[in-house]
Parts: structure tokens; sequence; C-alpha cells
């Protein structure tokens, strides 16, 4: 069997600031992991004699059980004066770590799995936008996406046609870029770590960069748990569990082009962790 | 034993080889616009009636993103997925993808609609081109639906019966005769609809209930599964 290239990209495993010296138990790709804070104040994430490289940032620890080739991923605007910074903590998931991110990627189930907040009928066409693999960054970029929204934000007073932008960097992360209701002109950050337990189970970790200096914290994590539960009553029933490369199992159109440069992405890598190669 | 009953038995064929009809729910259980889940051998349906009354099942998977059908809303004549709202018609194919509202939606999209039809107040599918009808349980009205997390073989042994050819099973406890209509669900687990004679009291309607109840708890007492438990 060759050696899964995912083995070797960062991913989340706890919050920097829920860190403890006692230390919580937790499992990456089948591999169980303590997290915990040591005697300096710096997190370490250990299993049994081994003790895996860390990074915090973006408000949370990162791990890798292989040889990272590179640094964690940049979100420049997660050092702009003015943002507030979003832990929401975190939702288990039973479906592949692929699926969950592919679902982030979408919005042409705004109207239907969050009706009345991200999007309502009649308002459902997804119109054109513009898809590129990143050659230079190896990234996945959606741009120029349209839709109207009934509550885009929590912030947001009344339906407005929202602009996004989404990002992959990480085969497991994603990073939406979306119209800002108070401060036209900036973006609000809206990020999905995702920590593959298993194959067909991960928690994920949304986490939010945003300008709103009114909403009280616990608004802000409350709005996006509850789109994110409502994510997860699809996420639990979708067939198979593993995210399907095969072309033959499937079938998008122009409005999944996300999701199409995604899945293409990941083949290319051979980040298959989580997905089926071959219709079963 | 009659060789259709020993089929039924041997291979799992419900409820009889030759056209493999499966009682998979009573009619009142699905009632006008609404989608339940529902179980082939191996195959998970979406039982749907559209809201002139028309049943349909179709497989339990959109065709766009594998979300189960059954998750899903009827409107009209149509059956929608809940996560984009594709909407399929009672034959199966394709009518709307709202994500793009003016494009007609190919012909090869297709919810996978599986032969359906009611009689005796029960809804039947089939998997494959049917070549008779399914058994007819003649004289006997449904009562009620229960899921069984048995064997069908500690059913047999605690009804102290066996299912005939029809997949019918007849028993009788504290003096209540009844019957029992029988699917297999994935596992060592059974769908049971339960009849009784046609011209059965409310009363008899009710202790045949219990009784169905009763000899569910024993066959799920005698299951290794549950003794393992």
């Amino acid at each position: 069997m060759t050696r899964q290239p995912m083995i070797d990209e960062w991913y989340p495993v706890g919050l920097v600031s829920k860190l403890s010296t006692t230390g919580q138990d937790t499992m990456l790709m089948g591999q169980p992991v303590h997290v915990a804070l040591g005697n300096g104040g710096e997190p370490l994430v250990t299993a049994q004699s081994r003790r895996f490289p860390v990074i915090s940032r973006f408000g949370h620890v990162w791990t890798s059980l292989g040889e990272p080739k590179k640094d964690l991923f940049a979100i420049p605007e997660a050092y702009q004066p003015g943002r507030r910074f979003v832990d929401v903590g975190v939702v288990r998931v039973r479906c592949s770590p692929l699926r969950a991110v592919e679902n982030f990627l979408d919005i042409a189930h705004f109207p239907f799995v969050h009706t009345d907040i991200l999007g309502a009928e009649p308002h459902t066409e997804v119109q054109r936008y513009e898809v590129e693999i990143r050659e230079r960054e190896d990234e996945v970029w959606a741009t120029k996406i349209h839709f109207y929204q009934p509550q885009a934000a929590k912030s947001a007073e009344g339906g407005i046609t929202t602009e996004y932008m989404y990002r992959v960097p990480a085969p497991t992360c994603s990073i939406l870029y979306k119209t800002c209701p108070p401060r036209p002109g900036e973006w609000d950050v809206i990020t999905l770590f995702v920590q593959p337990l298993g194959e067909e189970l991960c928690d994920v970790w949304p986490w939010m960069a945003l300008f709103d200096d009114t909403t009280p914290m616990v608004d802000l994590i409350h709005f996006q748990q509850l789109i994110f539960l409502q994510d997860r009553s699809i996420l639990e029933n979708q067939m198979p569990r593993l995210l399907p490369l095969d072309p033959a199992m499937e079938i998008p159109t122009r409005a999944d082009m996300t999701s199409v440069a995604y899945r293409r992405w990941l083949k290319r890598h051979n980040y298959t962790y989580g997905a089926q190669l071959v219709a079963q | 034993m009659d060789l259709a009953t020993l089929a039924w038995k041997i291979e799992g064929m419900f409820p009889n080889a030759l056209c493999q009809w499966v009682p998979v729910a009573l009619s009142v259980d699905v009632p006008a616009a609404t989608v339940s889940p529902g179980w082939l051998p191996g195959l998970e349906l979406a039982l749907w009636r559209s809201a002139a009354g028309h049943i349909a099942a179709s497989s339990n998977r959109c065709p766009h993103r594998g979300m189960r059908l059954s998750h899903g809303f009827v409107r009209g004549e149509n059956l929608s997925c809940i996560y984009h709202g594709w909407s399929f018609g009672p034959d199966g194919g394709c009518v709307r993808i709202p994500a793009h509202p003016d494009m007609t939606p190919p012909a090869t999209i297709n919810s996978q609609n599986k032969a359906v039809l009611e009689a005796g107040g029960i809804v039947w599918v089939c998997d494959s081109n049917p070549k008779s009808p399914p058994p007819d349980f003649h004289g006997l009205v449904p009562v009620r639906s229960l899921t069984i997390e048995a064997s069908l073989a500690a059913l047999e042994a605690a009804a102290r019966a066996v299912a005939d050819g029809k997949g019918l099973l007849a028993a009788t406890i504290d003096g209540v005769r009844i019957h029992m209509a029988l699917a297999p669900l994935a596992g060592p687990q059974l769908l049971a609809h339960v009849l009784v004679a046609a011209d059965s009291t409310c009363e008899d309607r009710i202790a045949a209930s219990r009784a169905a109840e009763a000899f569910r708890r024993m066959a799920e007492a005698m299951s290794p599964e549950s003794a393992a438990a």
C-alpha cells in the first residue's frame, strides 16, 4: 500500500483557549493522540512515546502524524486590526472529512437546508461563477459567487445579495470570504477546519474573523452552530459516507463547479483518506 | 415444506421466489404528500405518496449528492430532495433542478423507481420485473406494522409456528390468533405487518396488536444478538 499523502498535512486537534495541563484524548486519522499544555505553557501533542509537531494558529492547535513539507497555510485577515475572532467550538459528524468540506463549498443547498437564513425559495438560482486551481499556491479558488440571502450574518438586517469567495488550501480545510454587512469593501472570514478522526468520522471546528463590534459573542457562536447543525443532518445521511471520486457515482451540474474542482484536486494529489475511488 | 417456502427461508426471498414482491409498509402509514423510508433486501427505499394519492418507491439516494430522499418533501405530484431541492416525478424522472430553474433536466437523471402496488391495505414493492402479482391475503386486513430485532427462526420459535410460502406467519397466544406478513430488514431484523380477520372488532384489533408485541418480546429475548447484549 502506498503512503497516504494526507498524513503529512496539518490538522486541528483542539482550541488553544481550552488547553489544560491534564489535557484531552482525541483521535487523528485513526491514531489516538493526547493534546495538553506543557510546563512551559506550550501545546503538546503526544501518543505514548511519540511527540508530534505542533503549531498554534487561528485559535486552534494543529498537528501532523507525518512530516509536513510546508508550513500551515496563511490567512492574512487573521492579523487584521478591528476583527473579532470567534472560536465556534466543535461539532462531531459521522461522515467523511472530505464530505464535510465539500458541503461547506456548496451554495445551492442554502434555500433548502438553511431556509430563511442563508437562502430562501424562490431565490434558488446559482449564477455562473469562476473556479480555478491556482497552481502557484496549489489551492482551489471559487470567486464571483453571488447569492440572495434573507439573513446572511447575525449582523445582517433583512435580505441582501451576498458575494462569496471560497479557498481550499488543504484537503480538510476551507476558508470562506463573504460580504461584510456593516463594512462594505471588507470581507468577513469564516473557516471550516476539519479534524479527520477516521475516514467516516470527523470533528469540525468552524472559526471566524469578523467585522462586528455589536453582536454578543454567544450570539455569533450560536448562529454558526445552528448553521452547522443543519448541515450535519445532511452529512450524516449521504450515501456512501465516503466521498465518491468516481465521476459515474454522482451527477454534478454547473452549480457544483467548486465541488468538481475540489474532487479533481484531491485526486491529483492522491488525497484519498475519506474518499471512495471506485463505485461499489 | 413447499418449494416456495423453502426458497423464501433459505434464499431470503420475500415472499416468493418468482416475483419477490416485498410488503414494505401499510398503505395508511404513507399518507398523501409524505415520504418515509422503506427497505428491500440490500436496498433502501423512499416510499412516497403524491398529493393526489399516487404511491411511488424510489431508491433512497438522490443521484446528485447521495442524500437520502426519505428526508425530502412531497409537493404536488413530485418528491424533492431536502439537500438541493432536486424534484422527481412518479416515474422517477428528474423534473426540476432549482439551482438552474430555466434548464430542463436531462432524461438520464432518475431516482430509480421500483415497481410498486397496493393490495389489501399493504404497499408491495418489487426490485425486478414482477412476473406474478403479490400474494393475496384473502379475508385478512392490516392492523399495524412493527419492527422485530430478531431472526425469522427466533420469531418462528417464539410463535411455535412456521411462515408459509407467502411470507405469512399465523400464531395464537392467550386465545388471540394473529397473522404476520413478514419482510426482511438489514441484519437480523424483521418488519412484521399484523393482520386480522376482516370482520374483527375494535377490541379484537387491539388484542392482536398486543399479541404481536408479546411475540416480538419473546423472539427478541430468544435471539442470540439480544442474549449477547
